[in-house]
């Protein structure tokens, strides 16, 4: 029993590496995660104020229009722009035009209780939406000044803390990609691996050897499951080496593993109830995409799960992956009573 | 035409009798329904990532309802010891906030800066009157070339401002980035998939039951049976994206203008899927790499619109322009659409020249089917023609490769990455110049050196006039500039590049034919050459 059993974890492990598709898997998902890291970086240097400001803040010269009311034009040098003074706005346009300044601030204006105050900016829209990104914070700022004129105090706005953008990005978006893709493809390889049975008409013959139905269905879950394990750990050993800090290793491998097998099992009962490729494959991507809903709507997404086993909060723990391990253990039952509709 | 109706109704109809009857079509209802009330629930919460934080309250603190954070209520001493053991990583008592030196509070207390700003908006905005709540209104006036001359003649401040004024009020109007429209547009982008993901399966279906073959035995040419079972799925994927521009109350003429192009380019490429795959799981993962680059590909530039005219090279630019009502012009409207469809076009005829029993049936490791696939395209006319018009027409592929690898260097420290791209575009390009040539001569249809030397400088002038032509296109149409002129103006400097193409694809394509060296290391040793070419360039050697 158990040696056909491994023949057939065996075989399946072969067939993916003889056909060198799983290079392919690889492929994509280094490139999905260099590809979202770009992304982000392109991002957070055009569109986050703090990295502008970092990378070339002070090179930003804003003009601005000498009046009684100096507070907007120290706000903006507190934040690290060069301000400089001109007299008036002939004058600070003039500079604009010669490029001794990028953008314009003129006198605010008293108007009915409101302050109007006029912005020039290049009609460039790469500079001006910088420009506009980086004013943003001081602007901000007056206008709270000014709220606190008219005696309107406004809380919270003395936290600073530090950009979280590249945090999130790696603990809630890189690592549960790397982690769960691998996971992805071994439901779809489930299907295409039965599927082909059943179209080949290979599976009777399968069926003739002393292996059960149920035996065989499982070694091609296990198949799949191990070949997501190898590559999860690949990934977990590669961003260490590029310095990401990652608590609770072996609960993350353990989750990972077992969310391999919910969507393999759960492929596998799509692909033996449906016995062919288009509707299976399609039904499990359905799937994948509302379990995804499902378990965001439950507050119980293995995502989150993972990303805080990751970042080590103090609340989670192995319980938390024992919860998707009772639900895998759940679908292989229901599973192992569905084989049966291969047979007919 | 007749032909084509024919094969496409049968299309139907097949599809009709696969999903008709039984349990599914319940099924893909009811997880239809899941997903809606999924998306619904989450629409509010796009933030990036869940339940990353941990924030202890105490007092009068406003609701935080934003995934990122966890919130317990503790009493004030609870909450600055579990403060301390890094329990939590902020803890709020009423207005006072506080938090640690580390890392991860300092993330934790600029994620929530974020939130509590917008929530202390709310409250004042609700409990104050406008004119106080929003004491500040910031007009912004753009200064062009027409008001540098109108401030030059004139004598008084500057009167004429051609675009009118906006008015903003800074705490509300977050400066523009345009990642709600580029995932809007992404919308559009997953019912095209899914349907082509269908048209593969349909393809396959039909080649796994070895009705293509008798389908190719009649009266009708490949091209008809292509077109005629990819007209309805084109049919459902242009009504998707009609149906959803219309759900989103925009243009559906410029919507289905926008998407057209991509969609033929979609259905391009998953053409490829059913022409090369030998089992099912390299349909899987061939389908799945073909899903991760064209999303990368459209996503990636559209990011970036407005703030780098590269951005057109994805057409979901224009449809983050058209969701803002910007307008945009036929330059920029062609710039991501031709490449597009030159693809489409590219793909129809390698479809053509591939639907073959023989090709399609046979179990060869992929790259000696790749070799076939483009001897089949080559020999339908004499090589001096084909092998020329291949590195011309191929030249869309290797642009967008080249944007690609682009993206992927980014990730590479900063002194590396010109290097790396110099050296991915270098072998792109020496890959697409020989690859036909050394199909050619191992399938016998090149013989004599004299031959293969001849056919390297025609593969070399073929690239080097795209490239060109390429390059005059797209500088024409995104900043319309006079560098056209001194690109073709000097005749030497189009001479030199020429004949080092002509040097580097002669290396490969005869240490690959006559030495019989491995391909992989032919095109390594022909790479390097070309790349010290580029850095020697470069470095203002030329």
């Amino acid at each position: 029993m158990i040696a056909p059993f491994f023949a057939v974890v065996k075989k399946e492990l072969a067939s993916v590496i003889r056909d060198r598709t799983i290079v392919i898997s690889i492929l994509i998902q280094l490139f999905i995660a260099s590809f979202s890291s770009a992304l982000l970086l392109g991002m957070l240097s055009l569109y986050d104020s703090d990295t502008i400001m970092k990378f070339g803040g002070a090179g930003i010269k804003i003009g601005v229009v000498a009046s009684p009311d100096t507070e907007l034009a120290s706000l903006m040098s507190e934040r690290g722009l060069t301000v400089l003074q001109f007299a008036t706005l002939k004058e600070a346009q003039t500079a604009f035009f010669n490029n001794e300044v990028s953008a314009v601030v003129d006198t605010p204006l008293d108007e009915n209780g409101i302050t109007q105050i006029k912005l020039y900016l290049p009609e460039l829209d790469a500079v001006s939406s910088l420009i506009r990104m980086v004013i943003q914070e001081p602007l901000k700022q007056y206008e709270n000044y000014l709220r606190g004129q008219k005696g309107i105090e406004v809380r919270y706005t003395d936290m600073k803390g530090k950009p979280s953008t590249s945090y999130e990005f790696v603990y809630s978006v890189l690592i549960p990609m790397l982690m769960f893709f691998p996971a992805f493809v071994s439901g779809s390889m489930s299907v295409d691996s039965l599927t082909e049975e059943v179209e080949n008409k290979t599976l009777q013959t399968l069926l003739s050897t002393p292996l059960s139905i149920n035996g065989m269905v499982s070694a091609k879950i296990l198949a799949s499951v191990i070949l997501s394990f190898v590559q999860c750990v690949a990934w977990i050993a590669l961003l260490q080496m590029n310095g990401i800090v990652i608590q609770n290793t072996g609960w993350i491998l353990c989750l990972a593993a077992i969310v391999a097998g919910i969507t393999s099992t759960a492929a596998m009962l799509g692909a033996v109830m449906l016995q062919d490729r288009e509707r299976s494959q399609f039904i499990y991507s359905l799937l994948l995409l509302a379990g995804a809903g499902i378990s965001t709507i439950l507050n119980s997404s293995p995502i989150t799960a993972l990303s805080r086993l990751a970042i080590g909060d103090a609340y989670t723990s192995g319980w938390n992956v024992a919860v998707f391990a009772v639900f895998l253990a759940t679908l292989y039952i229901v599973l192992m009573k569905m084989s049966r509709c291969l047979l007919v | 035409m007749n032909q084509i109706l024919v094969i496409a109704w049968r299309e139907v109809t097949r599809l009709r009798k696969r999903f008709g009857g039984g349990a599914s079509p319940l099924a893909v209802v009811a997880l239809m329904a899941v997903l809606g009330l999924s998306a619904y629930y989450l629409r509010d919460t796009v933030s990036l990532g869940s339940g990353l934080y941990r924030v202890g309250v105490s007092g009068d603190v406003p609701a935080i309802s934003d995934s990122r954070f966890a919130v317990m209520e503790v009493d004030v001493v609870q909450g600055q010891t579990m403060l301390e053991q890094k329990v939590i990583d902020v803890f709020i008592d009423s207005s006072q906030v506080y938090s640690r030196g580390d890392d991860k509070s300092q993330f934790a207390v600029r994620a929530l800066k974020q939130y509590m700003e917008k929530q202390e908006l709310i409250r004042v905005g609700n409990s104050f009157p406008d004119a106080d709540a929003f004491p500040l209104r910031v007009g912004l006036n753009y200064l062009g070339a027409a008001e540098q001359a109108a401030a030059q003649n004139e004598a008084g401040p500057t009167s004429s401002i051609t675009k009118p004024e906006e008015v903003i009020i800074p705490s509300l109007t977050p400066p523009p980035a345009p990642f709600t429209q580029v995932l809007v547009a992404l919308l559009y982008i997953m019912p095209i998939t899914f349907i082509s993901i269908f048209f593969t399966s349909s393809f396959m279906d039909e080649k796994m039951n070895r009705r293509l073959t008798i389908l190719l035995s009649a009266p009708v040419t490949p091209f008809q049976i292509i077109f005629g079972k990819m007209l309805p799925y084109a049919i459902f994927a242009l009504v998707s994206t009609a149906l959803i521009a219309a759900l989103t109350k925009t243009n559906i003429l410029l919507a289905l203008a926008i998407f057209a192009p991509t969609t033929l380019f979609i259905f391009a490429i998953y053409l490829m899927v059913p022409l090369f795959y030998r089992t099912f799981k390299d349909t899987t993962f061939i389908a799945m790499l073909v899903t991760t680059l064209t999303t990368a590909y459209l996503v990636f530039p559209a990011m970036f619109t407005n703030v780098n005219d590269l951005a057109y090279i994805s057409p979901l630019a224009l449809a983050v322009k058209m969701y803002r009502n910007e307008p945009f012009g036929w330059r920029e409207y062609l710039f991501p659409s031709l490449p597009m469809a030159a693809i489409f076009g590219l793909a129809m005829f390698a479809g053509t020249r591939l639907l073959n029993e023989e090709f399609l049936m046979g179990y060869k490791p992929l790259t000696r089917k790749l070799s076939d696939a483009i001897y089949l395209m080559m020999a339908h006319s004499k090589p001096y023609i084909a092998v020329p018009l291949w590195s011309l027409i191929t030249i869309p592929v290797v642009y967008m490769t080249q944007i690609v690898f682009l993206a992927f260097a980014t990730n590479l420290p900063v002194g590396l990455i010109l290097g790396f791209t110099l050296f991915a575009s270098a072998l792109v390009e020496e890959v697409v110049k020989t690859v036909g040539i050394v199909a050619l001569v191992e399938h016998g249809a090149v013989k004599s050196w004299r031959e293969i030397v001849g056919l390297a400088f025609l593969s070399a002038l073929g690239f080097l006039v795209g490239e060109k032509l390429l390059l005059l296109v797209s500088i024409s149409m995104v900043s319309q500039a006079q560098v056209s002129g001194a690109l073709f103006g000097a005749g030497l400097l189009l001479f030199i590049p020429l004949i080092a193409h002509f040097v580097f694809s002669t290396i490969i394509t005869l240490l690959r034919t006559k030495l019989k060296f491995p391909y992989w290391l032919a095109l390594g040793i022909g790479t390097v050459v070309h790349f010290f070419y580029n850095v020697y360039v470069l470095r203002g050697g030329m």
